[in-house]
């Protein structure tokens, strides 16, 4: 009998020897936000991967329905940070839809010109994320520094370096000055230099290179399966940008490039995101130079009509969807968004799986994660989970409000 | 009286309060000189320039709550950070710096400095595997698996001094270089770059800084200690460094020697000494700001492809010149 048990006991450590659980997050110095990722190691190869990334619902959905239109405004700024300016260009496309009304072109104008401004910045902030997961301080330091110049451009122009309260619905909040104008396009050129200069350094430095290419392979095949977006697909070769393919705030009047690479990797989502960040540096060029004058914002009332739209807009991160659903009264009847992280969750799985040949290293899990520029905190979604049971389940809404009833008539 | 002098010398100058004083004013050296190669000020407000940031750092880890995990090897958990800061503590007693030979001086000397080197770097195997955390045991393989990598041409690259000075007695080796040139200067070239390479590797910097990869392994085999024990590691670090230097000072740079004043020698030796010191620990800094880190398999794989047969080939060259 402890003979056996000894037996069971060395089996058990044996094997904890070959296989064990890495658990990256929810707090962990490569994650910005709270998730979790556990992985399962054989020495120094990932094996598998289990992901759960609600750690912070914020009940922002259930929230917009409570305020009315301009109020929402703000709530849907703060769902990100980063791609602000995404999500207010994207709620208030929705609501335009609404009632049915075209804005004035300069205002079309100012709001791309911002969102370039922001994507610019969202983009470096990444690069320099992304040096700093594979040890490179270095050019973190560097594009930090050199991001500051957007972020003062953005400070200029809106009023605010980071979230900017700049689109609103039915225009823009704030016009564009002659003075701004040169600023800005001096500003441009000081970035396109140094952007050039980036795309060498990821391009030409040895360990960059030995750190990212052939690293967290995803094949274009598995890419549209797995419902990548944005920079992600790009960079598996998929010519894929709402920019293009459902073009909003005359995008298709502004000319630009879809970047794509073959490669694959982890390089191939730096070059593409270094390569778009240059487009978005022209389309800036572009658009103060055959800026139109006008007004920027015309009035509606703060009631749209019944209906419902949906808008989808090219964040940094990827495709952004919002939802919204008007019942005449002044709050949304519902709302909802899908933010570009969501869809890459499954995507960054399975480039985190190593299969046959392709192997996947503990080392190269922070820069696979941060590949996909991740955001969890606007990926929270809500499950059920019976404790007891051991049971998980999602309800849908009319499931949801089923059970709110039988509860009632409790 | 001779004794007391002895013993005055390794508690006080050059000896132990003299390495720790360095060691913190070398880590604010090389924070400082790190900060402007990535465009950024670094320590500023502790003291002149920020010199006393370490310092200060130092004193607040050791005021920090030390936290013993019940899963540790509590024995082994608590000696190891007393023992790493020992065994660099007793390397920096054996270099030249106020003479041509150190407070503790015997043949084959060099044999036991660079066993130090590879006992701090058991310690923190051994330190990484007594936390039975797994960050800290993912830590601990790969410090091993770095030692593999980088211990054989290090070792290579002394031997070739040792050929050069036919000793291997530190105070021999300077006095060669003394009488003739820095071996920096002639054949050892070569060995130099290695020796540095390697140590950069043995102070875990980037590009070598995988065993305690920050946003791999969260600190890697130094993740669950705290307090005063990380306080001391943070400590190993400095001094480990200083010792480093002075090695590479020692072999290659002609050790404390310099023009001299007849009489003045106690006081232009750490002059000197400091001088050479401060332009290893240049080079070392600017490395760590050129490069990313490597990933573990491609340290071993680079070390083994160019390192090692570049210091054979260092070793048959210094071979071919005597």
């Amino acid at each position: 009998m402890m003979q056996e048990e000894n037996l069971q006991k060395e089996e058990k450590k044996s094997s904890y020897e070959l296989f064990f659980d890495i658990p990256v997050g929810p707090q962990h110095p490569a994650l910005k936000e709270p998730a979790f990722f556990k992985f399962k190691v054989e020495g120094e190869k990932v094996t598998g991967v289990d992901v759960d990334v609600s750690y912070n619902h914020r009940g922002i959905e259930k929230a917009l329905e409570q305020r009315n239109y301009i109020q929402n405004i703000y709530l849907i700024e703060r769902i990100c940070g980063i791609c602000n300016v995404a999500h207010t260009l994207c709620y208030a496309q929705a609501v335009e839809q609404l009632y049915g009304k075209e804005i004035p072109t300069r205002a079309n104008y100012i709001r791309l010109l911002i969102e370039e401004l922001a994507r610019i910045h969202s983009h470096m902030l990444w690069l320099g994320v992304a040096a700093h997961e594979i040890g490179f301080d270095t050019l973190f330091m560097y594009v930090w520094r050199d991001r500051e110049v957007v972020m003062d451009l953005i400070e200029m122009l809106t009023g605010n370096r980071v979230t900017t309260a700049i689109n609103t619905i039915g225009g823009v909040r704030r016009d564009i000055s002659d003075e701004a104008k040169d600023k800005v396009k001096k500003g441009m050129n000081i970035l396109e230099e140094r952007l050039k200069y980036y795309r060498k350094v990821a391009l030409n430095d040895p360990t960059v290179n030995a750190r990212c290419s052939g690293v967290g392979i995803l094949k274009p095949r598995d890419a549209i399966k797995l419902c990548a977006v944005g920079p992600t697909l790009r960079a598996s070769g998929i010519k894929n940008d709402v920019r293009k393919d459902d073009s909003y705030a005359l995008h298709d009047e502004v000319p630009f490039n879809v970047i794509t690479y073959d490669t694959m990797d982890v390089l191939a989502r730096v070059l593409v995101r270094v390569d778009e960040t240059l487009e978005s540096v022209n389309m800036v060029k572009y658009c103060l130079d055959h800026m139109p004058s006008g007004d920027v914002r015309i009035k509606l009332p703060l009631s749209p009509p019944v209906g419902e739209a949906v808008s989808r807009v090219e964040a940094p991160r990827g495709e952004l969807i919002h939802y919204v659903r008007s019942n005449g009264t002044k709050n949304p009847e519902r709302y909802k968004v899908r933010t570009p992280t969501f869809g890459n969750i499954p995507s960054v799985c399975e480039m985190l799986t190593s299969k046959g040949d392709y192997e996947v290293n503990i080392a190269d899990i922070p820069i696979v994660l941060a590949s996909i520029d991740p955001c969890f905190s606007c990926t929270a979604r809500m499950e059920f989970r019976d404790v007891s049971k051991d049971k998980t389940w999602i309800w849908s809404l009319e499931e949801l409000k089923a059970y709110c009833k039988r509860q009632g008539s409790l | 009286m001779n004794l007391l002098l002895e013993l005055l010398q390794i508690l006080f100058f050059p000896g132990i309060l003299f390495a720790l004083l360095l060691a913190f004013i070398y880590e604010w050296l090389d924070r400082k000189i790190y900060a402007k190669l990535q465009n950024r000020v670094g320590p500023l407000y502790t003291g002149p320039n920020g010199i006393l940031q370490p310092f200060a750092d130092f004193i607040k880890l050791l005021a920090k709550e030390d936290i013993v995990p019940d899963e540790t090897d509590k024995p082994l958990f608590n000696a190891l950070p007393i023992v790493a800061l020992t065994l660099s503590l007793t390397g920096f007693l054996v270099l030249p710096i106020i003479d041509l030979r150190g407070i503790i001086s015997f043949n084959g000397d060099l044999i036991f400095l660079i066993a130090l080197m590879t006992l701090i770097c058991i310690v923190i195997i051994y330190a990484g595997i007594s936390s039975s955390n797994r960050f800290s045991t993912v830590g601990a393989e790969r410090a091993a698996l770095q030692l593999l990598g980088y211990e054989i041409p290090m070792m290579l690259s002394a031997a070739s001094i040792g050929i050069l000075a036919n000793s291997m007695w530190v105070y021999n080796i300077v006095s060669v270089q003394v009488n003739t040139v820095w071996f920096l200067v002639g054949p050892g070239i070569l060995g130099f770059a290695i020796f540095i390479l390697c140590g950069q590797a043995e102070l875990e910097r980037i590009p070598f800084d995988i065993p305690e990869a920050e946003t791999e392994i969260v600190a890697g085999w130094l993740t669950e200690f705290s307090g005063r024990k990380l306080a001391l590691f943070r400590l190993t670090r400095d001094v480990e460094l200083l010792y480093l230097s002075g090695l590479a000072v020692a072999l290659f740079l002609g050790g404390p020697s310099g023009p001299i004043i007849s009489g003045l020698e106690p006081v232009l030796y750490p002059i000197y000494f400091l001088l050479k010191t401060f332009f290893v620990l240049f080079l070392l800094t600017t490395l760590r700001a050129l490069f990313a880190r490597l990933r573990i398999d491609q340290m071993v794989n680079f070390s083994w492809k160019y390192l090692v047969p570049i210091a054979i080939l260092q070793v048959l060259l210094v071979r071919v010149i005597v």
